[in-house]
């Protein structure tokens, strides 16, 4: 039987078949279609010529979610709110998005105040009510909104975490005025406090919702049109997989879906080659992404957003910058040389694709210094054009007043630079030494800068995976289903019982089992991992906790808050602590897909000759070898360029490349290097 | 120095701008003050070997930019005088600090015996002593009242902490080991820096980054020059006025007033506060530091937007501020005001650059910090608590668009400032009624000013009380180009269903508060741009739908009709006419200055002399603020007098009236009540 990931990209549509009698693994990639991405998903499916009947397990990594935030092509909106609480929607924080300039704006809401509708109802902090629901409000709120046509609706009652009966009752009268709408209810969304993030996130859910969900319907019958007779699942932010009818009710869950199956497939890769302290790092054609995997286990962000809008829904912590191979260098007013965040994109692309493009990119910087073989196809289809991508570097060059060489080297260390920004705001910036970590790197162009990444942060090793360049993809077959829960209720510590943190956590528990139970998981394949989000009584944040299974009382829990205070912010206090949000995932485990690895016979049988190549000023003639030929044991110095089809591995002078048992690339450098 | 290709200066840039994010880091890892790690309340810079800033990151314009005053007092004190490990600690204002709560640490790094960087860290601390817990008291008549302070010293000599000199700090703070750990927070972003430094040093070489230091400030001056060349040369006049108030039972207004004059000369401006209220013994008055960081970041955010911020932008720029006013206050005055000075210097800059290059600045913004306390022991705990909040109000509006509400001013960085009702209700005994932004709050104008918050609390059980440090209660933020102002900030007491105004608006100490008793906190509008009456009617119809602006308002002021959902056009037409047919215009004739202003106990009044027949075509009293509008620039606010001395259809201006309106004796003048809407 068949295993497929599909992986959608702004680019590409990145694929990956596993057969599981057979043991092998076919990649491929197809032009990714914007205006409708189910027909690319389709496309590749039939180019790569998989019989959709015999396939067990389709995962799916989607991107319409973001896009349609980030594009603003959602749904007109609607909203129903606690009176009085009109503007928290549309104010938000009050803070500033850029700095000096008398001239910022804040960027338009999801939702017109206009659309927002007050109703009389209102709950206390501990969830008891203040003033009941009036029902005949929320039935003319609903009406109103029906004659202003809204496409979807979100229902936003405050402290609704701590008792949701409000919003539940409201989202039923809701749901009988306007039949045809998708409604979504803050509490059901996301059960944590504080208003304008959870609001936020419920509006987001409920402005991408009707696409999200048009989307996987289309997407769905395709498939089973096609002969598909498996359920389909796709990828959450928060790494676990979901059934297309649960995301098309939450797809806010599946903003981060894409770079999520990158960092799913380096845990389990990692767990496979005995790495326990890894660094993502996932460059593309227009941002990249990099994420802390520390003991085999990646961490949830709590500030996540999305085009400038809190989305609070649980998510990878994942580090992005504007800098991929279509990024842009070009100089701003003054002489400032500036490479991204603008991106060359699919269309035109980069000046070497020869589709138009003039403008000096990452890429074409690559090109110049030798790095791309000319006329390799990049992805499928496209054949480099070194003509092209010299004249764009060329011209940037003779205003710079500096040689094509030199300017293309210079492009790609800006680029290296902000992409090291990147990864040391999830390391540096928090009190962790990269140099402690090994790069993994993948995406189309992570191998072809992953070592001087590493050079740059002090890290010895970069590891380069099989299938790099649909690495993604790769990993969404690795992925268990994931369920994540989550209720706010502030509890002193002192003085209540390990019991009492159980009873905020046993509900949950139990929608989990049941919910994880009616998919088909039996008892031995369902686990379990709480957390507690607790603070030092006085404090206004919180830093989530692990529970751990064998805690015998509330003191061992209170213990791991202040060692993980401790290594958050280097002291602790002794003072009484209390909890506020409580979490529970609950993981249904699936089988995992092998990686096979064959390899070639003799390193000279892999050698595909040699070209000149520019590292640090030098021009090198460096021998060019085919990934797919490598021998088991290969060992390479550098300088040497490892290729495979839509990417590039670059060992630099003074590394060694060795290749891994499991087909991934090892680059490290000697010890004595400072 | 060694020149710098233009890659290399990136990729040192960069190195450079992350070590202050890595010290940022560190702070915030490590501070002890809540107000540090929670509202963020600090800022890190790299400072070179005279003081300039070489880089910051998302730190708080209002820490940062004054912080070359201090780096430079330090110099004066110890230049020759620092050695590898020595760490110099400093909060006062008199020598290039903020307020008193701004402890600053200043690192001197060496290389090879020479003195090349300084890193810096400025803390807001919770507490320095003083008379009041917090230290920030409205009611401090001298800098002794505000807290301890602390002249630039080395509290580290050689890399030993002097634990006399610690001691008596701390001793003189309250809750000494919080204070303690906020020092050391600040020391481990130092080291950081230093390490990191040490490591671009090994990289790089010096020369080279150095080099790229100094081409970094260069092309900022450059392009702040070049921006600044575009301006028209010339002088631009323009004046404001802080609040403060006499004595009971009679609590009279006494504004302080703050003129400005810019001069703009080819590539270079300064900016002459030559003129200003003298200091007072209030917490009306801050810093020379405090007022050139005002006028820096004004001038940035209006001419050069789009780059990272350094000392270069500032080189082209000066200004005079004399000692012993409000805008340079000279001990022992307090200096505890600096979030007001700050808001009212930005204010004259736009009142001048409204002058200058309207296009590139905006309407005034919304006038104050707005420090609202409330705080006491809630019976369900036995436990103190204090909630403070300091809501936004608008900003002005600007060519291309309307001002953004209830958000940070350019001053403040990133700051959030709207708290969440779900974790105040938690914490404190204290109930959100609503929170809504104002309708016609915003300024109305071609442009509309931003709108302010309006927040109802209610104290659920127990007792507190309320205090209040703001301005802007009683002159409102003004407009440009005809736009009008938007509301004034207020608080209020709301018993009975009334809301009942404090006798100092503005300036509230500790009202008492029982419970059920609630306050009703309202931030101020931004200012309008340009004349109402030249609004699009379908922006004012989508105003007035979308509840920003109330129909009375797009009636009377926007002279727009709206029927059944839509502009009726042709009375729109007949509406806009008949406004602008009913505005008192009024002939300038000359007067000299003294004529010009009036002295109210330790205040000062601009006066306009009117016939008392023009005063009541314009329907107003005695006393009543008005506003003159010149063909350009922003109003001139003043205070009417009625005198039949004064002929009929004129009025008498000083030159420096003429010349901030424009308007030589002969010319035509507007002349109209301050915009007062009624918020609902």
């Amino acid at each position: 039987m068949l295993w497929v990931g599909v992986d959608v990209g702004g680019t590409f549509t990145d694929l990956v078949v596993y057969d599981d009698e057979a043991g092998t693994v076919r990649a491929g990639k197809t032009p990714s279609t914007p205006d409708d991405p189910g027909r690319g998903v389709l496309n590749g499916l039939r180019a790569m010529d998989v019989s959709l009947g015999a396939v067990r397990r389709f995962r799916h990594g989607a991107t319409v979610a973001t896009n349609t935030a980030l594009e603003r092509a959602g749904a007109e909106l609607g909203v129903v709110t606690t009176a009085g609480f009109r503007d928290v929607l549309i104010v938000g924080r009050g803070n500033r998005l850029r700095l000096y300039d008398i001239k910022a704006t804040r960027p338009p809401g999801l939702v017109r105040r206009s659309r927002v509708m007050e109703v009389a109802e209102r709950l206390a902090a501990d969830g008891s009510e203040r003033i009941a629901l009036d029902e005949n409000a929320v039935r003319a709120a609903a009406e109103r909104l029906r004659e202003l046509r809204v496409e979807a609706v979100a229902v936003c009652f405050l402290h609704a975490y701590a008792n949701p009966e409000h919003e539940r009752r409201a989202a039923e009268i809701v749901r009988a005025v306007l039949p045809d709408v998708p409604v979504s209810w803050s509490a059901d969304v996301l059960a944590e406090h504080r208003e304008y993030e959870r609001f936020a996130t419920t509006a987001l859910n409920a402005y991408v919702a009707p696409r999200v969900a048009g989307y996987l319907a289309r997407l769905r019958d395709g498939l089973a049109a096609g002969g598909l007779r498996a359920a389909p699942e796709i990828m959450t932010s928060s790494g676990g997989s979901w059934s297309f009818e649960r995301m098309a009710r939450l797809p806010v869950n599946s903003m981060l879906s894409g770079p999520a199956g990158g960092v799913i497939g380096a845990v389990s890769l990692a767990e496979r080659l005995g790495y326990r302290d890894l660094i993502t790092y996932d460059m593309g054609g227009t941002s990249t992404d990099a994420c802390l995997i520390r003991d085999g286990r990646y961490a949830l962000a709590t500030e996540g957003q999305v085009g400038g809008f809190p989305n609070r829904a649980p998510q990878i912590e994942i580090s992005t910058v504007g800098a991929g191979g279509g990024s842009v260098a070009y100089l701003d007013v003054g002489g400032f040389l500036n490479v991204g965040p603008r991106s060359a994109g699919a269309n035109p692309g980069p000046a070497c694709y020869g589709r138009g493009g003039t403008e000096p990119t990452v890429t074409d910087a690559n090109v110049v210094l030798g790095r791309f073989r000319p006329g390799e196809p990049l992805g499928g289809e496209i054949v480099i054009d070194v003509a092209a991508a010299e004249q764009a570097v060329g011209a940037l060059a003779h205003r710079l007043g500096l040689d094509p060489m030199e300017t293309a080297e210079g492009i790609v260390r800006i680029a290296v630079a902000r992409m090291t920004g990147a990864i040391k705001e999830i390391s540096v910036m928090r009190g962790i030494d990269p140099r402690a970590f090994t790069l993994l790197a993948y995406g189309g162009a992570g191998p072809l800068h992953a070592a001087a990444v590493a050079e740059e942060l002090g890290i010895r090793t970069v590891l380069v995976p099989p299938l790099s360049g649909a690495f993604s993809a790769f990993g969404l077959l690795v992925a268990d289903r994931r369920l994540d829960f989550s209720r706010t209720r502030v509890m002193p510590l002192a003085g209540a019982s390990l019991d009492d943190v159980r009873a905020v956590l046993a509900p949950m528990r139990e929608e989990a089992a049941a919910e994880l139970a009616a998919e088909g998981f039996p008892a031995e394949r369902i686990r379990f991992e709480a957390a507690v989000d607790m603070r030092y009584v006085g404090q206004a944040f919180e830093l989530t906790t692990p529970l751990a299974d064998d805690a015998r009382d509330v003191a061992d829990l209170v213990a791991a808050f202040h060692r993980v205070y401790e290594e958050r912010y280097a002291h602790a206090d002794d003072g009484p602590v209390e909890a506020v949000s409580f979490r529970l995932s609950a993981y249904g485990l699936t089988e995992k897909p092998g990686l096979p690895s064959p390899a070639g016979r003799a390193l000279d049988a892999a050698r595909r000759g040699s070209r000149p190549v520019r590292f640090a000023g030098e021009m090198r003639e460096t021998p060019v070898y085919r990934r797919e030929d490598l021998p088991a044991t290969a060992r390479i110095e550098g300088p040497a360029i490892v290729e495979e089809a839509g990417s590039a591995t670059v060992v630099p002078p003074g590394a060694r490349c060795v290749r891994h048992p499991s087909g991934a690339l090892v680059i490290e450098w000697e010890r004595t290097r400072s | 120095m060694t020149p710098i290709d233009p890659i290399t200066l990136e990729v040192v840039t960069e190195g450079l701008i992350s070590v202050v994010r890595e010290m940022r880091a560190t702070v915030f890892r490590t501070a002890r003050s809540v107000a540090i790690y929670e509202a963020r309340d600090f800022s890190c810079g790299l400072f070179d070997a005279r003081g300039q800033v070489v880089a910051q990151s998302e730190d708080i314009g209002s820490h940062v930019v004054p912080l070359p005053w201090s780096v430079e007092a330090s110099l004066a004190r110890m230049g020759n005088d620092l050695a590898p490990g020595d760490v110099i600690v400093m909060n006062d204002p008199y020598l290039g600090g903020t307020h008193l709560n701004d402890v600053t640490l200043i690192y001197p790094v060496f290389h090879d015996g020479r003195l090349v960087f300084f890193p810096a860290v400025r803390e807001h601390w919770a507490d320095v002593g003083g008379a009041v817990p917090g230290s920030m008291s409205g009611s401090a008549t001298e800098i002794y009242q505000e807290g301890i302070r602390i002249p630039p010293v080395k509290l580290v000599e050689a890399g030993k902490v002097n634990r006399a000199a610690m001691e008596i700090l701390l001793s003189n703070m309250r809750v000494r080991e919080e204070r303690l750990g906020d020092f050391n927070s600040g020391l481990a972003a130092c080291r950081t820096a230093e390490r990191r430094i040490r490591e671009l040093i090994a990289r790089y070489g010096i020369d080279t980054l150095l080099a790229g230091v100094a081409g970094n400030i260069d092309r900022s001056e450059a392009r702040m020059r070049a921006q600044i060349a575009k301006l028209p040369d010339g002088e631009f006049l323009y004046e404001d006025w802080l609040e403060t108030f006499g004595p009971a039972p009679g609590y009279r207004l006494e504004p302080l007033r703050l003129p400005l004059r810019l001069t703009i000369t080819g590539e270079t401006l300064t900016a002459d506060f030559t003129g200003a209220a003298a200091q007072a013994p209030a917490p009306v008055n801050s810093t020379l530091a405090v007022t050139a960081a005002s006028v820096f970041i004004t001038l940035k955010s209006v001419l050069d937007p789009k780059q990272a911020l350094n000392q270069g932008s500032f080189r082209p720029v000066t200004v005079v501020a004399p000692e012993g006013t409000i805008v340079n206050v000279t001990h022992p005055a307090p200096a505890g005001s600096h979030g007001e000075i700050r808001k009212r210097v930005i204010a004259t800059m736009l009142g001048a650059l409204a002058q200058a290059c309207p296009e590139l600045s905006s309407a005034d913004i919304h006038r104050t910090s707005f420090h609202n306390l409330i705080g006491g022991v809630d019976p369900a705990t036995g436990k103190e608590f204090v909630h403070y909040e300091w809501s936004s109000g608008g900003n002005g509006g600007f060519a291309e668009a309307d001002g953004p509400s209830a958000m940070a001013a350019v001053d403040w960085g990133d700051l959030s400032t709207v708290q969440p009702t779900e974790v105040l209700e938690t914490r404190f005994p204290l109930l959100v009624e609503w929170s809504r932004q104002a309708t016609d709050s915003g300024g109305p104008g071609r442009t509309r000013g931003g709108l302010g918050m309006r927040r109802a609390l209610r104290l659920t059980r127990g007792h507190a009380t309320y205090s209040l440090l703001a301005d802007g209660a009683m002159v409102p933020p003004f407009g440009v180009l005809g736009g009008e102002s938007g509301a004034c900030v207020g608080s209020y007491a709301r018993r009975d269903g009334a809301d009942h105004p404090f006798p100092t608006p503005g300036k509230v100490g500790g009202h008492r508060m029982a419970a059920d008793d609630v306050v009703v906190l309202q931030s101020a509008g931004g200012g309008g741009y340009g004349d109402p009456t030249e609004r699009a009617p379908e922006a004012v119809l989508e105003d007035v739908e979308e509840g920003y602006v109330s129909s009375a308002m797009a009636r009377a002021v926007y002279g727009v009709e709206i029927v059944d959902g839509a502009v009726d056009a042709a009375a729109t037409v007949a509406l806009r006419a008949a406004i602008r047919d009913a505005r008192l215009s009024l002939v300038a004739v000359a007067t000299e200055a003294e004529r010009a202003y009036e002295a109210v106990g330790r205040g000062t009044k601009r006066v306009a002399w009117l016939h008392p027949d023009d005063a009541a075509r314009l329907g107003l009293a005695e006393d009543a603020m008005v506003e003159l509008l010149g063909p350009r620039g922003a109003p001139l606010r003043a205070w009417l007098r009625c005198a039949a001395a004064t002929t009929r259809g004129t009025v008498p201006v000083d030159p420096f009236a003429a010349r901030v309106l424009g308007g030589s004796p002969g010319t035509p003048l507007w002349i109209r009540p301050v915009l007062r809407a009624t918020l609902g």
